[in-house]
């Protein structure tokens, strides 16, 4: 099963990987802790799962650093605390982003059979 | 599902966690799992089987705790420096409390009694009420105090070690304090108050009587506590 190989195998390898995934769900709509598990499963193909017990630390801790914010909000019936980016965040997302993808490059072209791969930043 | 939550919330506080992200993360974690379980019951388990299914999910509380303990900016004040809530912290409230009854003390002087010499006399009707309820506060301040800290401590999971401390200061400070007021000689006419805040010296059998009366009035709740938990926790 993916969702457990992620897991199991090496979990330091998805250091940041939770947080960069959190902030671009979060910068295209406002969620809960259940939904965001649930989306990052669905849009990864399962291939990566953030634990339900990893999401929380992350997001309260975006949320610390002010790069979330949450509001209390009723929806059918039952409260929930809803997560969005704000403006900090975005700049942390971007910032995020240009990291991942040169590091995946730089992994890339190295898989690939490189041999003069630029210093990654 | 209560109890797995519960305890990751003992363990969370014990950890320094502040009891405000404890309450947020368990809240959050209890509303999770519910959805978890309503997630499993729309799969076609029972009600008991979604349930265990859904505790299994989020993976063991353990390693749930360690990633929120992980995170410094989530530890409480008293987890950080607990000598400054538990050894500062009584003394700054009893000082508080004190200035506040000097306040009444000397607006009731200045009220009732314009012209005497001292406010430490036997008064009736309103007048007595007033100043009574100054003297409750200045005598009942270091048990109130104390209370604080206690409930500080075991909402906390502190250890009794820095409580004991605290309540030890708090008790002499709350024993050997005294307070005197008079008018000042230098200038009769304006009538200005002097008042002296200050410990006992020497110390008598009273005063030190007066601080083992705050410190077994103020023990009694925190030690319920104790015995509470304790019981709750073997059961």
């Amino acid at each position: 099963m993916p969702r457990m190989a992620v897991r199991e195998t090496n979990p330091s390898f998805m250091n940041g990987v939770p947080e960069l995934l959190i902030l671009r769900l979060l910068e295209q709509e406002e969620m809960y802790g259940y939904e965001i598990v649930q989306a990052i499963r669905e849009r990864t193909d399962a291939v990566i799962a953030v634990g339900e017990g990893v999401v929380y630390p992350v997001l309260h801790g975006l949320e610390r650093e002010g790069a979330l914010k949450s509001r209390r909000k009723t929806v059918n019936g039952r409260s929930r605390v809803y997560y969005s980016v704000t403006r900090a965040g975005t700049k942390r997302l971007a910032a995020l982003q240009q990291t991942w993808s040169g590091l995946t490059a730089a992994i890339q072209k190295m898989m690939a059979g490189g041999r003069h791969g630029e210093a990654i930043g | 599902m209560a109890k797995r939550l519960d305890e990751l919330r003992e363990k969370l506080l014990r950890a320094g966690v502040a009891p405000r992200h404890v309450r947020r993360t368990v809240m959050e974690l209890e509303e999770h799992l519910a959805d978890l379980r309503a997630e499993e019951e729309r799969g076609g388990q029972s009600r008991a089987d979604a349930e265990r299914a859904a505790l299994k999910r989020p993976g063991s509380m353990d390693e749930l705790a360690q990633r929120v303990i992980a995170q410094p900016q989530f530890r409480s004040l008293s987890a950080r420096a607990p000598w400054a809530v538990l050894g500062l912290g009584p003394v700054v409230g009893l000082g508080a409390l004190w200035m506040l009854a000097l306040v009444i003390l000397v607006t009731g002087w200045m009220v009732f009694m314009p012209n005497s010499e001292t406010p430490f006399v036997r008064v009736a009707g309103v007048a007595a009420v007033y100043f009574g309820l100054g003297r409750a506060l200045y005598f009942a301040a270091p048990v109130l105090v104390g209370w604080w800290v206690g409930s500080v401590a075991a909402r906390q999971r502190l250890r009794v070690t820095w409580l004991l401390l605290g309540w030890a200061l708090l008790a002499w400070c709350g024993g050997m304090g005294q307070v005197t007021a008079q008018r000042t000689m230098e200038s009769p006419s304006c009538k200005p108050i002097a008042i002296l805040v200050g410990f006992a010296s020497p110390w008598t059998t009273g005063h030190l009587l007066h601080v083992a009366v705050i410190l077994a009035l103020t023990a009694p709740p925190y030690a319920a506590w104790r015995l509470w938990s304790a019981r709750t926790a073997v059961e």
